[in-house]
């Protein structure tokens, strides 16, 4: 609308005054003063300009002499002339051996890191067990001795040396014996060290004490075919194996070599080529080997015997003297199959038995003779020289400090004190002997009952050699100079014995110049030189010939027998007691081992702890529950430990972990868990870990264990696919559950990944649950220790974990697998076990990956789900909505809270963190990262060599250490890689598929070689 | 309106005997006028030591770490976030009575409104609070703002739940507070007019220069139709988008696609039991009972009633959707709800939330102050855990069995919940002694029409149908500030 109206602001715009119209002309209606402000009062007043300039001056000066303080100096000091070998952020690899294992050790910046398997490696090809990876660690460990010690002191090397030195003189003049008491030594540096130290004591004597011995295996051969020794086990040749309580693939002689061979019968390759071997299993207690068994029948420890008796008249079709039948028909049906199977499978069988009973490992041979073992799956002619150790020379050599023979006593990786089962008799004997020294690098039981301590350098930090079998010699090379103050056990006895050469790096070299390259073929400095590169030698093994058993068994059969009636626990409140190693930290030399001590036990995933395993039925019938305290009592000797409910334990018996109680273990390990050494026996020339205890409920406090899973039973869910031998064959993918013509449908974008897609592929048929990957992980990816505690408050940190699952077979052709079914069960005795790695799926669509307020987790263009610390606000959604449960938080700031002695605060033990790997601050959330660091460090190296990257080059380090390869990882975008072919098995599921996250890990289906029996 | 009679059917909204435009000024500015009396002290003694517990262990948690509560890797949210949705429900009410029922003109909100904006606003911060105190890294939190930074292109992931909620809980407040405040201003000139020295010139500023002009009056009218305008799409979609965090994700017991109306509902459930647990009191303590009348109590005791049976609808709906959708797991959530190892949270909730409140049918019951107090705290508990049910136990036991936990509660997550309601009271029992607590100014709008000496009047003018009339008295008897005696005289 149009208006000549006009609006007038004032009666002066109305009446048009004079003033108005002639102001109006200005744009200010006002004059503005700013002429009186530049020329008028304005630069007089009270604070003009220089008053300010002088204030501003003296504000400035004073802020900046306020400011002056001293800069905080950081010391980093840059290599004045750089050695030619380090350049900082790149790793070194440095090969050497652990316990007669080939290894790589990575250092960066001089100083070790990680350990690797060495893949010419004879026992693991690159694989490397939990133990080994641990071991690293026990490096930087800072309860380890920095100084030698004499009586209690802190004292010097040359103090240590006159005192032992004037005593030995005074020794070897009076003529009495010196003993060196040490775990089986087999190096042959170390035995010429002890041989030349014999030369100038001639009263000295070297006995190999094994906490946890192989006598028994040794003497029965002794008896049976006039061979000391301990064979050299051939997994992989064996169709068909019975064992009879030997934790091959937990703990029993060379479980990572085992490993190795026993998955490669069971692994995709077998399976494909139709060579499944069926594993029998008959064992007390659920050891990791019996999770993985096809067939696993519980039984008593007094009935192995018997079993084993069983088991020889079957496959001979007699019946020896006094036989008769184990008390479980099942069990018996059980017996006679596997003599059937074992019968055909004549020449493919091995059938071992974890007894240290000669006896009943006499029968053992005889039964592996029949069965044609010898010089196929049993190579008695390169033997391995893992366990010397001979019971009986230990007992014999108490017996001589009793009588007050012994002046000298040197102990060397032994510590009797804590692990000899009548530690009391030991240390009262010890009392008389003059002189004791112990090689211990910790003030351990035994080291803290001697004079003098000459702790013995870690063996990173030494010169050695090993020969673990026969014809396989590796070498022990330093990576870094002596944290503390310590020396080689080597150097020490040849200082003491005045040896011609002291300097043990000639001693060893002169050694292998003389005696070893030669075996190889190799000769001179090429020859030493080509050791350092490859780590090991390998003479030709001789051929192993075939052995048969011809004694008579009558006299065995009637120890056998009279040793079960022994065992057999009759009345009220008496069971059976199995001791057993601890998977993680073996005898208990690894107790102050914070990595092994939080890795959860493979069976029972139980952390920091041992504990009383019992069968459900047992318990329910002693009224006795999980966690409620119970005293085991065998003669004098009593311990309170809680009850773990352990599906698939033999009814009557119960189970506890050796290598617990430690008292002077170090920081870590003192008073974690109870020692169960003691409730060892000597039987027949051997400790043996079976004894008839007495069970007392005690408080009535329940424990709760530090448990990293507490559900054991997968619930009917899709999660896992597991099948048997007969309907792979038939149909592999109904396995799985294929459908044919499913179709996908997402709201998402499908990422664009033009190079590169990492993935992995997991063989739940390789994977046998020992647990190595996750101490790899925590040793690459400094993942933190939380400790018992936190463990309990379900909070461990690992990124890769090995879920467990139980179900048990219900009459049904399904196996039983929910909760509420498995509670009505009569028997929960013969339970099936399945072990799947978990770990972050790196899903295509992550749910993870949405539901971050601030995109602090992000999918990258080669396939990775990404997390970015730094950006992290940590609203613990991403963990919320991971349906594989895999994201680790921090609660706390585990490397600096006081409150936790983590091993990344300690100034020693951080030494050990991986450069390439931010520590993470607490408040942000973590996961696998498919080891970014190794993808980025393999591309830039292919790069730098202007090539592509291989297949293969990469390797993650769960990946990496594991010796089952049971983890593939790969580019699936090459078609070729081994890991898509892995992928393209019929067997390939993904975990949770049907939700569409479209994971990056394939799993491969569970097959067991089941037939009628234990299906 | 004023000129209008209202029908004498329509039950009183302020009751009392010669009440004028004066006496409700005085009825309601005495406690703001006064010094406090006992009850006040004694209440905010306790809420502020509640707070102080509040301030320590929220330091405590600060200071070491979110691994001072007892969640877990297979847990990562349990009392924090069952607090914050609880908190931002309990607003709910506030907003639904000053916005929605402004919109459909129930003029009996005039005398409730007040408070319970009051209580959204405390709720909200309360709520608030726990956004910082959940996080691993709360001096980060502003990262969650969509900030232009020199880190490139690092911006926030509008993908999240989070993300939407943190807009959606701050726009929440703002609106709030501003609508809240905006009402506040005719009230808070009254105080100013009637006060002297300091006090006077605090409120003046407050007060924003309010007039009282017609043209201001005008002007308050428009402001606030809009303001309501602008929040009761708020009063949906605020707790639509809370439920979101759980509804976007694939956790089974949280990725249901009922959610935003079964939160909302929920959310107005325990919002009207709060301002019941609130006002009960306060009518009492500051003798607001002519003003807050047995009517209100039954009007909102009637909106429990049919928000907690829609909740109830909702939580069978869940269990036959669960079975329907024939998916394990969330099959398995349903079943491990009712009968897993947190089986009494679940029937604390369904007992709360579902049983207990249908009592309300009984109108002896709603209109029992002590009853519907009662009722309005234990509707306040089953909503707790109702999202401690949704969160825990959904979280607890998911898709792996592996990593299958329970979840305990530390010392620190029970004193920051507890505490959190310390600093509610705190704030609420401070907002009583300096801001009216009754919306005075549209309470006296009521007076001549819908008060009962208006009606009373009118009775007594005769000119009304008998039964009418009778029906009105009948309606009376259930208040307690009327004395029916008066009526039979006339």
């Amino acid at each position: 609308m149009e208006s000549n109206k006009k609006y007038w602001k004032g009666l002066e715009e109305l009446n048009k005054t004079p003033e108005f119209i002639e102001n109006n002309k200005n744009e200010f209606a006002e004059p503005i003063p700013i002429e009186d402000i530049l020329e008028g009062d304005g630069l007089k007043a009270k604070t003009p300009r220089r008053d300010f300039l002088k204030a501003l001056g003296f504000g400035v000066g004073a802020v900046s002499l306020a400011a002056c303080q001293k800069t905080p100096v950081h010391k980093s000091l840059p290599y004045l002339i750089k050695p030619e070998e380090v350049t900082p952020g790149v790793a070194n690899f440095y090969v050497s051996s652990y316990d007669g294992q080939a290894i790589l050790v990575k250092t960066r910046e001089g100083r070790p890191i990680k350990i690797e398997g060495n893949p010419g490696d004879l026992f693991g090809k690159g694989g490397a067990s939990a133990t080994v990876q641990a071991s690293i660690l026990d490096l930087y460990d800072s309860s380890r001795l920095k100084n030698p010690m004499q009586d209690g002191g802190e004292t010097g090397w040359q103090q240590v040396d006159a005192y032992i030195k004037g005593q030995l003189t005074a020794i070897k003049t009076g003529g009495k014996k010196i003993r060196i008491v040490s775990a089986t030594v087999n190096s042959p540096s170390t035995q010429a060290v002890i041989a030349d130290f014999v030369t100038a004591y001639p009263t000295t004597k070297h006995i190999n004490y094994d906490a946890v011995s192989y006598t028994g295996i040794i003497q029965a051969n002794q008896n049976s075919f006039g061979k000391a020794v301990l064979p050299h086990y051939n997994f992989d040749a064996a169709d068909v194996i019975v064992s009879f309580g030997a934790d091959f693939l937990g703990t029993w002689i060379s479980n990572t070599e085992f490993n190795r061979q026993y998955a490669s019968r069971r692994a995709a390759k077998a399976l494909e080529a139709g060579k499944m071997s069926r594993h029998i299993q008959f064992e007390s207690g659920m050891s990791l080997t019996g999770t993985n068994a096809d067939v696993r029948m519980p039984i008593k420890p007094s009935e192995e015997g018997i079993a084993i008796i069983s088991l020889y008249n079957a496959l001979t079709g007699t019946t020896l003297p006094g036989s008769k039948k184990v008390s479980d028909a099942n069990t018996d049906k059980a017996i006679t199959l596997a003599a059937k199977e074992l019968l055909a499978a004549k020449g493919r069988a091995l059938v071992v038995s974890g007894s240290n009973d000669v006896a009943v490992q006499v029968l053992v041979n005889a039964i592996n003779s029949l069965l044609g073992s010898y010089g196929t799956t049993i190579d008695l002619d390169n033997p391995s020289y893992q366990y010397k150790g001979n019971d009986q020379e230990f007992v014999d050599f108490i017996g001589e400090m009793k009588r007050g023979e012994v002046d000298a006593v040197f102990f060397l990786n032994a510590n009797p004190a804590y692990d000899y089962y009548n530690a009391n008799e030991f240390k009262d004997a010890l009392k008389k002997v003059r002189l004791k020294v112990s090689f211990a690098p910790y003030s351990d039981e035994t080291a803290a009952l001697c004079n003098v301590v000459a702790p013995n350098s870690h063996f990173l930090e030494s010169w050695g050699d090993e020969n673990a079998v026969e014809g396989y010699y590796t070498i022990v090379q330093p990576a870094i100079n002596t944290v503390y103050n310590t020396r080689q056990a080597e150097v020490s006895l040849l200082t003491w014995a005045d040896a011609p050469v002291k300097d043990y790096y000639t001693y060893v070299r002169n050694n292998w110049n003389t005696n070893i390259l030669s075996k190889a073929g190799l000769s001179g400095q090429q020859g030493w030189e080509k050791v350092l590169q490859t780590g090991f030698v390998k003479a030709a093994a001789k051929p192993a010939t075939a052995y048969t058993f011809g004694r008579d068994l009558n006299a065995v059969v009637t120890t056998i027998l009279s040793h079960s009636q022994q065992l057999a626990a009759s009345g009220d409140k008496k069971l059976e007691l199995q001791i057993y190693v601890s998977n993680n930290i073996q005898d208990g030399k690894k107790a102050n081992n914070p990595w092994l001590q939080e890795l959860p036990d493979p069976v029972s995933k139980v952390t920091w702890d041992n504990y009383a395993a019992m069968s459900i039925k047992t318990a329910e019938k002693l009224g006795i529950q999980e966690g409620d305290y119970i005293n085991i009592k065998s003669g004098n000797y009593t311990i309170e430990l809680p009850v773990l409910l352990q599906p698939g334990q033999a009814q009557g018996t119960i189970s506890v972990a050796l290598g617990y109680g430690r008292t002077k273990a170090g920081k870590v390990g003192d008073n974690v868990g109870k020692n169960a050494y003691p409730f060892l026996a000597l039987r027949n020339g051997t400790l043996q870990g079976t004894t008839v205890v007495d069970i007392e409920k005690t408080s009535t406090l329940r424990y709760v264990f530090a448990q990293t899973q507490t559900h054991n039973s997968y619930e009917g869910r899709p999660i896992i696919h597991e099948g048997t031998l007969v309907e792979y064959k038939k149909n592999p993918a109904a396995i799985v559950g294929k459908k044919e013509g499913k179709e996908d449908y997402s709201l998402w974008d499908e990422y664009e990944r033009p190079q590169y897609n990492w993935v992995m592929a997991i063989d739940l048929n390789a994977c046998t649950g020992c647990g190595a990957c996750i101490v790899a992980c925590n040793a690459e990816n400094n993942v933190p220790v939380v400790g018992r505690e936190e463990v309990r408050n379900r909070r461990e940190m690992h990124w890769i974990r090995i879920d467990r699952y139980y179900s048990f077979n219900g009459g049904g052709s399904e196996p039983v697998t929910k909760e509420k079914e498995i509670n009505k069960l009569a028997d929960l005795d013969h339970v099936s076990v399945v072990h799947q790695p978990m770990l972050c799926q790196h899903c295509d669509h992550a749910p993870c990956e949405t539901v971050c307020p601030v995109l602090a987790t992000t999918h990258s263009s080669e396939g990775l789900n990404q997390m970015t610390y730094n950006r992290c606000v940590g609203t613990r959604y991403c963990a919320n909505n991971c349906p594989y449960k895999v994201r680790r938080f921090n609660w706390f700031n585990y490397w600096n809270d006081s409150r936790f002695e983590n091993y990344m605060q300690n100034e020693y033990t951080e030494l050990v963190l991986n450069p390439d790997v931010a520590t993470r601050f607490r408040g942000v959330m973590e996961k696998c990262s498919m080891c970014v660091q190794r993808i980025q460090a393999g591309k830039l190296k292919a790069k730098m060599e202007k090539r592509p990257l291989q297949d293969g080059e990469i390797k993650v380090a769960c990946q990496q250490t594991c010796p089952t390869n049971a983890i593939v990882f790969g580019n699936a975008n090459d078609p070729n890689s081994e890991v898509s072919k892995a992928l393209k098995s019929e067997r390939t599921y993904y975990v949770l598929e049907e939700l569409n996250t479209k994971p990056g890990i394939g799993y491969q289906a569970k097959i067991r070689n089941t037939t009628e029996i234990g299906a | 309106m004023a000129s209008h009679s209202e029908s004498i059917i329509r039950e009183p909204l302020i009751t009392g005997k010669n009440i004028t435009y004066a006496q409700i000024t005085n009825d309601v500015l005495f406690p703001v006028e006064n010094k406090p009396n006992k009850a006040w002290w004694i209440g905010f003694t306790l809420a502020s030591l509640g707070a102080m517990l509040w301030v320590f262990a929220i330091s405590w948690t600060f200071w070491f770490g979110i691994g001072e509560w007892g969640l877990n890797k297979t847990v990562g949210w349990a009392w924090d976030i069952t607090g914050f949705v609880w908190w931002v429900g309990i607003g709910h009410a506030g907003t639904l009575i000053s916005a929605v029922l402004l919109l459909f003109r129930q003029n009996w909100r005039n005398s409730i409104n007040r408070s319970a904006e009051a209580m959204t606003i405390f709720a909200v911060i309360c709520a608030a609070t726990y956004i910082f105190g959940h996080m691993g890294r709360p001096w980060l939190a502003y990262w969650t703002l969509p900030l232009p930074n020199q880190y490139g292109s690092l911006w926030v992931d509008w993908n999240s739940a989070l993300m939407m909620d943190v807009f959606a809980i701050s726009t929440y407040f703002s609106v709030s507070l501003v609508f809240w405040y905006t009402g506040l201003l005719p009230d808070i000139a009254s105080i100013r007019d009637r006060a002297t020295g300091l006090r006077r010139r605090i409120y003046s500023i407050f007060s924003f220069g309010w007039t009282g002009s017609v043209k201001t009056w005008q002007r308050f009218e428009t402001v606030s139709l809009i303001l309501a305008g602008i929040s009761t799409p708020l009063v949906l979609s605020v707790h639509t988008i809370v439920s979101f965090d759980f509804a976007t994700s694939l956790e089974p017991g949280w990725h249901t696609t009922i959610f935003p109306p079964y939160f909302v509902a929920g959310a107005i459930f325990s919002g009207f039991a709060m301002v019941q647990t609130l006002l009960l009191i306060a009518r009492k303590v500051l003798g607001l009972e002519n003003y807050i009348t047995m009517f209100h109590i039954e009007s909102m005791n009637k909106i429990i009633i049919l928000t907690g049976s829609i909740v109830g609808v909702a939580y069978l709906t869940e269990f036959f959707i669960a079975w329907y959708s024939q998916s394990e797991y969330e099959q398995y959530a349903f079943i491990n709800r009712s009968t897993g190892p947190y089986w009494w949270a679940y029937w604390s909730m369904m007992t709360c939330n579902v049983i207990t409140p249908q009592l309300m049918w009984f109108k002896k019951i709603r209109t029992s102050i002590p009853a519907s107090w009662v009722l309005s705290i234990i509707v306040n508990i089953g909503m707790w855990f109702e999202r401690f049910v949704i969160i825990v136990t959904s979280l607890h036991r998911d898709f792996l069995p592996s990593s299958w936990v329970m979840f305990y509660p530390t010392w620190v997550d029970v004193s920051i919940f507890i505490g959190s309601i310390g600093v509610f009271f705190t704030m609420f029992l401070l907002f009583l002694r300096v801001l009216p607590s009754v919306a005075m100014a549209e309470v006296k709008l009521l007076l001549k029409s819908s008060s009962e000496q208006a009606k009373k009047k009118l009775i007594e003018h005769g000119h009304l149908d008998k039964e009418q009339v009778e029906f009105y008295k009948e309606s009376l008897t259930k208040y307690d500030s009327v004395e029916l005696a008066d009526y039979d005289k006339a």
